[in-house]
């Protein structure tokens, strides 16, 4: 198998002077779903634009299924399907006239057009609203009538900018529904950006984590969890007369031990392969246990412990712009 | 596969069009209204122009260059006003495509830059042929309504002319729907495109022989009228349309719809560079 994406010391500098993605490089197997996890303002969207030829890279190189995505920029377009942070649907049109023309655009012939829309139209629930004029949608139907628009080609990569941003709850749980699915049933490589951290810990099979332009940590949510540390399990006991610091010390697989609030929070790379012994060695020192629990660290406290900054969904947007923003009215570089 | 892309960019121009009658009866309205009332005020002058002595240039054929009368001669002009002003707003739509992001998705797909351009000239000649036969079916209707007056044909309209006719209309709506749409790519603000766009508007009308005699022009304007490319249009309107023109002008239709053609090839070579230069990668 080999890379759908590969990145080497992909570069933007806009007005000489804005370095919006500073050398970044990764790769996207076939087939798997990419995150690329940051705050507005990171670098996100104008790798995106790199990678599907909306920009030029100021240095470093991409391809894109095997094509360059400089030099052989036309054929990327014809395989890649690209959905953007904003709607892009004819207000004016119908849903199914938006896909008849998104299929005319990437050269699906007619027959093979109307058999993928209406497969398309099915598997993302708007059959019924087809017909309608777009203007009369709602924000859930919109970004599925793009999901649909962006796949009618069968792309063999899809990327994604921010799929759900402004959506609500349930409507982003739809969509994301729809992204694992794709990806079961036509293997797909989706790459996509968001700066939800709980969407990319369920979509993504790897994530990348993008601050300042910059690449600070790549693997899957679970091997970037592990990287700061492990699960924490945190045991109960009935009674407080013994304390069990010592003896759950001796636990093999457990790295530390605190006391907090009456119960002991053990800290251990793979949580659940110490409670087996966490009971035993309570109930050998004679002390029932009200309850055991095991948590993964949140990417919360992945971002946190890359970046060096706490990370503020809703806060930190606006806060990125204003910094951007403030900089560029002083003429400074972003970094 | 160029042309599905080219059809289905177009479909979709003439759709949008269909589905607002709104803008359809109101740019309908503006050419019937110079129709019914400019025209018709207006054509008192033929009378004047018909009792100034000859020797001054007097008698209605001679003003009105061939044209029995002034509401006749101000019809052909009115032809290429119309198409003047419904093209020069087509380049409205590509900066509400920028802002509502349909250009986004257009200019991301594997479309050749020059095949979004000309569609868009394209169905803004399919609606400049019926804005324009528009002009000439009220003209001719009003010659029946009694009080009104109307065009009057004095010539029999051959197939050629009327196909030459066809090719004015075509050329005039190609050649500022270029300029339009190429300023649309360029201006990304919808006021400064209408501050730009009325900046073209008037003068390229009141330089032109579309509305005014032109033997009542002044010799500066009469020369710079020539050139305009509503004169040149008008002027293959009236000769095919009235027996006498022939006489009063230097030139034939054939004429003038090549210097036509040259005008809209060489504004559409500068057009399609300006468009290709916008949607350039960064």
């Amino acid at each position: 198998m080999g890379d759908a994406i590969r990145a080497v010391g992909l570069t933007k500098v806009f007005n000489g002077k804005i370095r919006a993605v500073a050398g970044v490089s990764f790769q996207v197997r076939e087939g798997e779903v990419f995150g690329f996890l940051g705050p507005n303002g990171a670098g996100k969207t104008t790798t995106v634009n790199m990678l599907t030829t909306f920009l030029r890279p100021t240095e470093g190189r991409a391809t894109v299924d095997g094509l360059d995505v400089v030099g052989e920029a036309a054929e990327v377009r014809r395989r890649i399907g690209v959905i953007f942070q904003e709607s892009t649907a004819d207000d004016q049109l119908t849903g199914r006239e938006n896909l008849r023309l998104a299929a005319a655009l990437y050269g699906v012939g007619r027959g093979k057009a109307e058999a993928e829309i209406a497969r398309l139209l099915g598997a993302l629930k708007l059959e019924e609203a087809a017909d309608r004029l777009v203007r009369t949608y709602s924000g859930g139907m919109r970004r599925r009538l793009e999901l649909a628009a962006g796949l009618v080609h069968t792309p063999r990569v899809l990327f994604l900018d921010e799929p759900t941003l402004g959506l609500d709850p349930q409507a982003r749980a739809g969509i994301g529904d729809t992204i694992r699915q794709l990806r079961q049933e036509q293997g797909v490589t989706v790459f996509l950006t968001t700066h939800y951290l709980d969407e990319a810990d369920q979509l993504c099979d790897r994530i990348a984590i993008i601050d300042r332009g910059e690449i600070r940590a790549i693997g899957t949510p679970s091997e970037l969890k592990e990287r700061i540390g492990g699960d924490v399990v945190t045991v109960a006991p009935l009674s407080d007369a013994v304390d069990l610091t010592a003896a759950l010390q001796r636990v093999p697989g457990v790295l530390a031990v605190s006391r907090q609030e009456g119960a002991y929070r053990l800290k251990a790379t793979r949580g659940e392969t110490v409670v087996p012994g966490a009971v035993q060695a309570s109930l050998a020192a004679g002390v029932g246990l009200a309850s055991v629990s095991v948590k993964r660290p949140s990417l919360d406290e992945v971002f946190l412990e890359f970046t060096g900054r706490a990370y503020r969904e809703e806060e930190g947007p606006t806060a990125t712009d204003w910094a951007v923003r403030v900089q560029r009215f002083r003429g400074g570089a972003r970094r | 596969m160029t042309v599905r892309e080219f059809a289905a960019l177009v479909d979709r121009d003439l759709r949008q069009w269909v589905r607002s009658p709104t803008a359809i009866i109101s740019s309908l309205l503006l050419p019937f209204l110079y129709l019914l009332l400019f025209g018709q005020a207006f054509n008192n002058i033929t009378g004047l122009a018909a009792s100034l002595p000859a020797a001054s240039g007097g008698g209605a054929l001679s003003t009105f260059s061939g044209a029995p009368d002034y509401y006749s001669y101000f019809t052909a002009g009115m032809v290429g006003f119309t198409l003047l002003g419904t093209s020069l707003f087509a380049g409205a739509n590509v900066i509400f495509d920028r802002r509502f992001g349909v250009l986004k998705k257009i200019v991301s797909a594997p479309v050749a830059r020059d095949v979004i351009f000309g569609a868009r000239i394209f169905s803004a000649v399919v609606r400049g042929l019926i804005f324009g036969s528009f002009v000439f079916v009220i003209a001719l209707a009003f010659a029946h309504v009694p009080g009104l007056n109307g065009l009057t044909v004095t010539a029999s309209v051959t197939p050629v002319g009327a196909l030459e006719i066809v090719l004015a209309m075509v050329m005039l709506t190609a050649l500022f729907t270029a300029i339009s749409v190429a300023i649309g790519f360029l201006i990304e603000q919808i006021d400064a495109f209408f501050a730009v766009i009325n900046l073209v508007n008037l003068p390229v009308l009141f330089t032109s022989s579309a509305l005014f005699p032109r033997t009542l022009l002044p010799p500066w304007l009469k020369a710079a009228s020539d050139w305009n490319p509503i004169s040149l249009a008008s002027n293959v309107v009236r000769e095919n349309l009235f027996a006498a023109a022939g006489s009063y002008y230097p030139d034939g239709p054939a004429f003038y719809l090549g210097v036509l053609a040259i005008v809209t090839v060489v504004f559409g070579a500068l057009t399609t560079a300006a468009v290709r230069w916008s949607l350039r990668p960064r």
